[in-house]
């Protein structure tokens, strides 16, 4: 076994700060809770503020300082992510919060099994590598720990020798290695309450190895029985499990904004990253998505839901985004944007050829199509696009209907529908338009010649609206032809079609 | 190396850069050369009427172009005039696009005129400036056969109209544009304009227009048998 610890000491503060473009952090802010300062960026802490001060007196160490009260609920929500990012890499994830104490210094942490996903990474080095990098692009700082357990890795997470080490390792370390880490370890890293640790460097234990050195009965009446179970864990001795994380079937992620965004260009940058991660999510897990709903979040004002449309498979970042900007340049906001969120639920296994990743382009001219429709809709709005289809109907209204979703490729069906065989107008009225009839003559923009008919078309006798019609061609004064039938109830006529 | 051999060997590269250049010029579409008249011959989409393919340049309707179709009044024949070749670019496994068409296109007479129904898409924008930009974007995405657009209310600045040139020249598109008569005085960029009006049972179409070609010819179809039919019939 080989348990990665990724520990994220800035949690508190990326959860609320995280949207904002990477630039040089100008304002000094700190993260406050119960009065008290839980975490500070870096112009902050060149200011000499730290965690652990009362509010009254970073203010007066740093006058311009920014409090932002800490929202745990965004954290865990965070955290959630980070471990639906990590699964991405290994099945075996599990995440820890953070010690509801503050004071205790423990971080939110995440443990991987890389073991088993090693060789498909290509190694140690690439894969450490890539997660480092991927972090740096989401804008979490973290550091890291490799252990044969994840208590072991979780202290050597700490070890500043070891992440030194980590830091150009190339494969996983010998057993002596790590007995020689661990033993070589401060008491402080041990993962246990302040008081056990008051009580280790009162009998004189300031390294592990002297504890090591104590028999284990000796070390659990002091002790208890925890911290002997605690100590078999980090020694490998004793199983060490870790609940296993199971991630949803849906995508989620959402973005702060600590000053609100009152303009729909602004938008894009973090839809654009938000995008990104969905992307990278759904490409390592062969899934993809018919819909992106984003959600604007205006506070107390309610929230806005706009959704994006997906024809067709599609990983491709850039496009996403282009759709995504279609649907907000349309948008005018009434009120500030407090935080941004993209939800991906219903999210599909890729088939095997479903992708539009062609390498050859022989697809090329369908995956148009569809890019183009996807493009259409997201401008123009769903409703605006539509299509027709025959319909098997003895009346002529009804034999076509709007077809929603278009079919682009030419797939026949078993059943196949014949239009009927008679001459038809190329447009059809949406109501029936009356015309004017004097001493039988009819009038429509100039008199009407009847050429050819009836044809009579008599339905729905059985029904309580009976539908019988004479149906002629007709001929304007000007040499137009339409199509007009007479009312058998009403003995009304009526104009029903052009033949354009 | 001698400096005469380099001499010779740039003279060399810059005729051939020169070639490329001019190659480049005379494979633009808006150039015509005497010399290469029987290339173009053939290269419109042929429009199902044997007497209008051999008036138009191309044999056919203009590829990647814009044809005005200039007609006051609905019902003369106009669309059925354009049917053969929309059913042929949608058997061809190519969209048909129809922008703000003036009534519902009925599908059973499509169908019966062998459009392929599932081809067809028909777009409603609202207003003028997404009408526009769906149209530019139709015609340029090069996946589209044929768009057939309406002119709205107020006439489409002239700028509009080179642009919506342009983007089918692009996406290689046929653009076929209903207008009312009126404007047939004022300039327009598209290489093909059609004045269509009723002559008895007859649609008379007069070229006004042609890029390439002669224009000024006058020419009549005769409407479907089995629509000009009189029966006679008494009411």
């Amino acid at each position: 076994m080989l348990w990665l610890c990724i520990q994220f000491p800035n949690l508190p503060l990326e959860a609320l700060t995280r949207a904002q473009q990477a630039g040089p952090d100008g304002s000094p802010r700190a993260v406050v809770e119960k009065e008290q300062v839980v975490d500070v960026n870096s112009s902050a802490r060149e200011r000499a503020v730290t965690c652990g001060l009362t509010i009254a007196t970073a203010c007066a160490l740093c006058a311009d300082l920014e409090l932002l009260p800490r929202d745990t609920e965004r954290e865990s929500q965070l955290l959630q992510e980070l471990a639906q990012w990590g699964y991405s890499f290994t099945p075996v994830v599990s995440p820890r919060a953070a010690s509801p104490h503050s004071d205790d210094g423990s971080f939110a942490c995440l443990y991987l099994e890389l073991s088993g996903c090693l060789k498909a990474n290509g190694g140690l080095e690439p894969l450490l590598q890539q997660l480092r990098s991927e972090l740096q692009q989401m804008h979490i700082s973290a550091f890291m720990g490799l252990g044969h357990s994840p208590s072991a890795a979780h202290m050597l997470s700490q070890l500043e020798e070891h992440r030194q080490w980590l830091a150009g390792a190339k494969a996983p370390p010998s057993p002596q290695q790590w007995r020689q880490w661990i033993s070589f370890a401060p008491g402080k890293l041990l993962d246990c309450d302040h008081k056990t640790i008051a009580k280790l460097y009162a009998c004189g234990i300031k390294r592990v190895s002297q504890l090591l050195a104590i028999p284990l009965s000796e070390v659990g009446t002091r002790f208890g029985r925890d911290f002997v179970n605690y100590l078999a864990r980090l020694n490998g001795t004793r199983h060490d499990p870790v609940p296993s994380y199971q991630p949803p079937p849906e995508f989620h992620s959402e973005l702060f904004f600590p000053s609100p965004l009152d303009n729909s260009e602004q938008l894009l940058f973090p839809a654009g990253r938000l995008v990104r991660e969905l992307c990278q999510q759904l490409q390592r897990r062969q899934l993809y998505s018919q819909q992106l709903r984003w959600k604007l979040d205006f506070g107390q004002q309610g929230c806005k839901v706009l959704s994006v449309e997906i024809s067709r498979p599609q990983l491709d970042p850039q496009r996403l985004i282009a759709l995504t900007k279609l649907q907000l340049e349309r948008l005018t906001l009434e009120q500030p944007v407090q935080a941004i969120g993209l939800t991906c639920d219903r999210l599909q296994p890729l088939g095997q050829d479903s992708v539009d990743d062609d390498l050859f382009g022989e697809a090329s001219r369908v995956q148009r199509s569809h890019q183009l429709i996807d493009k259409l809709k997201a401008r123009l709005g769903h409703q605006s696009l539509s299509g027709v289809t025959l319909k098997e109907s003895h009346l002529p209204e009804q034999a076509w209907q709007s077809a929603d979703n278009l079919v682009l490729n030419s797939r026949k069906r078993g059943h196949q529908l014949q239009p009927v065989n008679a001459p038809r107008p190329n447009w059809l009225l949406p109501r029936p338009d009356r015309i004017q009839c004097r001493n039988q003559r009819l009038f429509y923009r100039g008199e009407l010649r009847l050429l050819q008919g009836p044809e009579r078309i008599d339905g729905y006798w059985w029904q309580h609206r009976r539908h019988a019609r004479d149906y002629y061609i007709a001929r304007g004064d000007e040499g137009a032809l339409y199509w007009v039938f007479q009312d058998l109830t009403s003995e009304a006529w009526y104009l029903h079609g052009v033949y354009a | 190396m001698s400096s005469a051999e380099n001499l010779i060997q740039n003279k060399q590269l810059t005729d051939q850069l020169k070639q490329q250049r001019l190659d480049q010029l005379l494979a633009r579409a808006d150039i015509w050369q005497a010399a290469n008249e029987h290339h173009r011959r053939r290269n419109g989409i042929a429009t199902g009427y044997s007497g209008l393919d051999a008036l138009l340049a191309g044999h056919g309707w203009p590829r990647g172009a814009t044809t005005e179709l200039l007609v006051d009044q609905s019902g003369i024949g106009e669309l059925s005039l354009l049917l053969p070749a929309l059913a042929e670019l949608t058997r061809q496994e190519q969209m048909v696009v129809l922008v703000n068409p003036p009534h519902i296109p009925y599908a059973p007479a499509l169908a019966s005129a062998g459009v392929q129904l599932e081809k067809l898409l028909i777009l409603h924008p609202r207003g003028p400036r997404d009408t526009l930009w769906a149209m530019e974007q139709t015609l340029q995405s090069g996946c589209c056969g044929a768009l057939l657009s309406w002119q709205e209310r107020q006439p489409p600045a002239d700028r509009d109209l080179r642009r919506l040139q342009v983007a089918a020249r692009d996406g290689e598109c046929l653009h076929f544009h209903f207008r009312p008569q009126s404007c047939a005085s004022s300039p327009s960029p598209a290489s093909l304009r059609l004045q269509l009006a009723s002559d008895g049972d007859q649609l008379a179409l007069k070229l006004i227009k042609q890029l390439g070609g002669r224009s000024g010819q006058q020419l009549h179809l005769a409407r479907a048998a089995d629509l000009t039919r009189r029966d006679g019939p008494l009411h």
